[in-house]
Parts: C-alpha cells; sequence; structure tokens
C-alpha cells in the first residue's frame, strides 16, 4: 500500500555563509552559517527560541530572503531560481498546520499539484496514496473539512499536504509542537517509519531536544545567531558534548538518552537462549525500556526472544567508546 | 543508525484513525427552514394589509394622481434601479479598496482610505445631494453619487477586516506551499473573508434603500417622490404608502442578502 516507486528521494542542501541581517538590529539573526546536509538525511536544528534557526530554515526556502551567503539544493542555486516556483517544490510544514478550512482534506492536500498543473485524475490518485501513507482512510477523509478533523489528524493532513508533489526535500517547522504528548509521540513514530520509507532530505526545527534525538539523523546545535554549537549525530553528540552550552541542552540524563537510542537487538546477549522465568522486554524496544523493567522488578537482567540482557551489557553499551563510535558511524 | 533504532512502535499502531474519532460536524448550509420564511411572510402581510386600508380610502383626484398601479410600478422600479446600481457601484469600488487598505504594505493609504469612507457616511446625504447638485444637476447619476458615497463604508471597512483577520499562519503556510500574493488573495484571502464582506454588502443594501428616498430631492424619482408629494401637498395617505413601501423593499432586500449569506458563504467555515 505504501510503496510509490515514482518517489523522489532527498538531495543534497548546501549552505555556504549564509547571514539575515534584519535592518536596524544590532546583531545579524543568522550569522555566516556554513552546513552541508546529506542527501536523505533528516537534520534536526534544535536551539533556544530566538537563536535564527527557524530563519535559518526559512531562508531555504526563501520565506526569508537571505542578506549574502549562498544556497544550493541539489547542487542548483535556490537564490537565482523564481521563490514561489522553487517553494512549490519545497515540502512545507509549520507548527500551526494551516490547513485551509474553506477547503476539503482532499483539496489541501492537492493544492501543490494543482499549482503545479498537474492533470486532476493524477491529483485524485496521489490524494489517495498521501492520504494511506499518513494512515488516514481515504474514502472518510477524503471530503471532510479541516474542522471536522482532530488536532492530530490535522497535522497528518499537514505532513500529506507537504508531501503532496512529492518534494526531494522539506522543510518542517516544530509541526509536532502544538499537539499533546500522546500524539505527538504517536505522530513521530509515524514520522520515523515515513522519513525511512521515503528518504527525504528534511530539515526540521524543534526546541525540543527528546524529539531531536528521537528523529534526527544529525542534530546541529544552534546558538544565539544560528551560530553551530555541534553538528553531529544524536549518538555522537550525548557521547561527546562539544562544550556546557550542549552538554546543557541535552540535561543531567545523557546515559538514558543514549540507551533509549539502542534496541534490545543492537547489543550481544548474555545467554542467548530466552529464559521465561524472567521479566520479559520486547526485542524491538529501546535498552532504556530494559532498564526501566529492571529497575521495576529489582532485577539485573531480563529476556527477549534474542536472549537474556543483563545490566552489565546495557553498562558496556554505554561505556564503551571505541563500541559507541562504532554505532555512531561515520560523521 | 539512529533512524533505525527510533521508532518504538510498542503500541499497537492503529492501522487507520477510526471515522468516529470526530463526529461529523454538519458543514451542511442552513437549510431553508420555517425561520427564513418570516420575514417573506410579514412584508406580503404588510403590503395586503397597506392595500387593504388604501382601498377603504375615498381618495381625491391630488391622490389619485400617486396612488395608481402605474405610478407606484414606476416609482418601485426607479427605486430598485437607484438602489441596485448604487450597490453594485459600492461593491466595484469599496472591495478593491477594502483589499488596498488591508495590505500591511499600505499601512500610510489605509487611514486615508478609511476617513474617505467615514467622511461619506458622516457627511448629511442631502447635503451631499445638494452639491452634487451644483456639479452635475439634477437626476439619477447625481443620485447615485450620494448613495454610494454613503453606502462604501460598511463594505470597505468589513473587506478590509475580513482579510486581515485571516489566520497569519494560513498565510504562510499559503506562502510555503509557493503560492503567489495574487493567489493567496483570491483563493485564501478573499474566499475566507466573504462572510464578512457579505454582511458588509448587505448591511450597505438596507442603507441605500433607505437613502434613496432621498433621490427624490434630486428628481431620480423613487419612494421618496411620494413621500415628499405626500407631505408637501398635505396628503397622509400618500406619504404613508411611500413610507410603509420602502420599509417593505428593505426588509425583503435584507431577507434575499440572508439568503445569500447562507449560500456564498464558503463551506467549512
Amino acid at each position: 500500500m505504501f510503496e510509490s516507486d515514482r518517489d523522489a528521494e532527498g538531495v543534497r542542501i548546501e549552505l555556504r555563509a549564509l547571514t539575515k541581517h534584519y535592518p536596524g538590529r544590532p546583531a545579524p539573526a543568522v550569522d555566516n552559517v556554513t552546513m552541508d546536509i546529506p542527501a536523505g538525511e533528516l537534520v534536526v536544528f534544535v536551539g533556544p527560541s530566538g537563536c535564527g534557526k527557524t530563519t535559518t530554515m526559512k531562508m531555504i526556502n526563501r520565506l526569508v530572503e537571505p542578506t549574502s551567503g549562498e544556497i544550493r539544493i541539489g547542487g542548483r542555486d535556490v537564490l537565482s531560481l523564481n521563490p514561489d516556483e522553487l517553494r512549490r517544490h519545497i515540502g512545507y510544514a509549520i507548527q500551526q498546520v494551516g490547513l485551509f478550512p474553506h477547503l476539503t482534506v482532499a483539496q489541501n492536500i492537492g493544492l501543490v499539484p494543482k499549482l503545479l498543473g498537474w492533470p486532476q485524475p493524477r491529483i485524485a490518485a496521489r490524494v489517495e496514496e498521501l492520504l494511506a501513507l499518513v494512515h488516514l482512510e481515504p474514502s472518510d477523509f477524503h471530503d471532510r473539512y479541516p474542522r471536522q478533523l482532530s488536532g492530530g489528524q490535522q497535522q497528518r493532513v499537514g505532513v500529506a499536504r507537504a508531501l503532496a508533489a512529492d518534494p526531494p526535500v522539506m522543510l518542517m517547522d516544530e509541526p509536532f509542537g502544538a499537539t499533546d504528548p500522546i500524539t505527538r509521540e504517536h505522530l513521530q513514530n509515524e514520522f520515523v517509519r515515513l522519513q525511512k520509507q521515503l528518504r527525504k532530505t528534511i530539515i526540521f526545527v524543534t526546541h525540543d531536544f527528546e524529539e531531536a534525538i528521537k528523529l534526527g539523523d544529525r542534530i546541529a546545535v544552534l546558538r544565539e545567531g544560528s551560530h553551530i554549537a555541534q553538528y553531529d549525530t544524536p549518538a555522537a553528540i550525548l557521547d561527546r558534548p562539544a562544550d556546557d552550552y550542549v552538554a546543557g541542552f541535552i540535561g543531567q540524563d545523557a546515559t538514558l538518552k543514549r540507551l533509549a537510542l539502542l534496541r534490545v537487538t543492537d547489543v550481544p546477549a548474555t545467554e542467548p537462549l530466552p529464559d521465561p522465568r524472567l521479566p520479559q522486554i520486547a526485542a524491538d524496544a529501546s535498552l532504556r525500556e530494559a532498564l526501566d523493567l529492571m529497575l521495576a522488578h529489582g532485577t539485573d537482567k531480563c529476556s527477549s526472544t534474542a536472549g537474556v540482557l543483563s545490566y552489565a551489557t546495557l553498562c558496556a553499551a554505554v561505556g564503551n567508546r571505541s563500541r559507541e563510535e562504532l554505532v555512531a558511524g561515520d560523521r | 543508525m539512529t533512524a533505525d533504532t527510533a521508532p518504538t512502535e510498542t503500541v499497537p499502531t492503529e492501522k487507520t484513525v477510526p471515522a468516529e474519532t470526530l463526529p461529523l460536524a454538519p458543514v451542511r448550509r442552513v437549510p431553508l427552514g420555517a425561520r427564513h420564511l418570516i420575514t417573506p411572510a410579514a412584508v406580503a402581510a404588510a403590503l395586503i394589509a397597506l392595500y387593504m386600508w388604501v382601498g377603504t380610502l375615498e381618495l381625491d383626484s391630488i391622490e389619485q394622481r400617486s396612488l395608481n398601479r402605474a405610478v407606484i410600478l414606476a416609482k418601485t422600479v426607479e427605486h430598485l434601479q437607484m438602489t441596485l446600481a448604487a450597490t453594485a457601484l459600492v461593491v466595484l469600488i469599496a472591495i478593491p479598496l477594502g483589499v488596498v487598505a488591508s495590505r500591511a504594505r499600505n499601512r500610510l493609504i489605509a487611514p486615508v482610505i478609511l476617513t474617505l469612507g467615514n467622511l461619506g457616511q458622516a457627511v448629511p446625504c442631502i447635503g451631499l445631494l445638494v452639491l452634487c447638485t451644483f456639479l452635475m444637476g439634477v437626476g439619477f447619476q447625481t443620485a447615485l453619487v450620494g448613495l454610494v458615497a454613503y453606502a462604501v463604508l460598511p463594505v470597505l471597512r468589513n473587506t478590509m477586516v475580513g482579510v486581515q483577520q485571516v489566520d497569519p499562519a494560513l498565510i504562510e503556510a499559503a506562502r510555503g506551499m509557493g503560492m503567489t500574493r495574487g493567489q493567496i488573495l483570491r483563493r485564501v484571502e478573499l474566499k475566507l473573508a466573504v462572510p464578512a464582506i457579505l454582511a458588509g454588502l448587505r448591511t450597505a443594501l438596507v442603507l441605500t434603500v433607505g437613502v434613496a428616498t432621498l433621490g427624490a430631492f434630486v428628481a431620480a424619482g423613487g419612494f421618496g417622490e411620494l413621500i415628499i408629494n405626500g407631505l408637501k401637498l398635505n396628503r397622509m395617505p400618500v406619504t404613508i404608502v411611500g413610507g410603509v413601501l420602502t420599509a417593505c423593499v428593505a426588509f425583503f432586500i435584507d431577507w434575499l442578502g440572508s439568503l445569500a449569506e447562507n449560500l456564498l458563504k464558503p463551506r467549512g467555515i
């Protein structure tokens, strides 16, 4: 149901000495940012409010015009293109969703394809496909108006709309920020699943470090003026924060967060055979959940279908740097 | 690696969100119920009562000259022509001006436009008509100028407010999707401002029906002529017929306006 051959995979984004200086302000909002976003990766910009992360993102689809610098998407110089035409080829999702209340779900999703002049049958087929992709029953949701949807459903439609014209690049500005924790968790999980399938190049802005760890292939921790404090994989940032600023962002439980990044199946089992007498954990659960289970049962072991997992294994998983670097991959 | 380890789909993911999550709130247009028939029924009753009352009167020759089918029909046509022509001009003038005044980059012009609109309504219409008579002579066109000046404000202000109150997040989403400014205006802002604009237009129409009676002063005809003649010649029935007919037309047009609002309001909002 979800496979579609024509889905375009992501392309590389390059930012070169990108600067935005609003007139009348003493310091630039975005100061000389140079960054490479590899094709098909999800890069999270994380930083405090007002650090310029959203401005940096909005320069990529030119909702904000850069003062100076260069942006290339798939090798093409973005600043030489027509901004409206450019934006039709970049998916865009925002926290407020911004579904048009006077248009049905189908019309909202089909809007960019329509702007691009797709023939009607192709738009209709694409809308059906996307509704299925974001787990909304097409026959049921097709003709609804946005106000007949819950917040989570609206956000799914928002994501579907951003994906509509199959853009290689997507920009997402705290898309799950306004939803309740349960819905957010759910949307995040689905989004991870979606991105695994689609492999778009995505820039995802958030101020929630947990979300960044959960979603990001890489995280760019930004400080004032959009200066990059650290740009690395979540595991590497948790393991070796570049400075106190980054460490402050991670918080006190960096080790627990690193455990959360690892699956039960990622570490060698102490004994290869499952032990039915021990507390049971799912094979695809995280090590953090395994630790939680052990603490709850007062044991130092638990068992999954993959074998028995011990507390010592957990310590080894986060204590052994050389192992961690293996997991983190090359930077 | 992170993308491979991140999903924690421990909860059995609901495959499709059930339809029952939200009741299908009605997005239907309000049907033409009994509530909507009150106004035309009342107007019809008033007209019948008026007709019967006039029928009981002994009309003298002066009254007969005004209160006959041909004259009343002519006055009705003149009155409606004035009203509709003025409203059409108001739509052409006030909606574009309202859009211009609503744009952020026109922050300096907006107060000027609004002041002109306010002035049009604040200046006594009869005075304006007299001034216009000096410039243009008497007649239909002179009456139109006065009426338009008077009725621009509600449409202008409602267009401006209607466009401005569109959620900025929608505009940002629209821009982010690659809609041009013109497309955003036509497909988003004006569409969402339709209820406000229609409400303004309805007000303008009702105002115009009333003020069009002043057209009689500049020889533009209409029900005003009946009212003025009745007063001048001290023939109460003539004045009353003119007044009641004006009120009936105003109510009827207001009713049509309410139907139009229901019908033209974009679904979903």
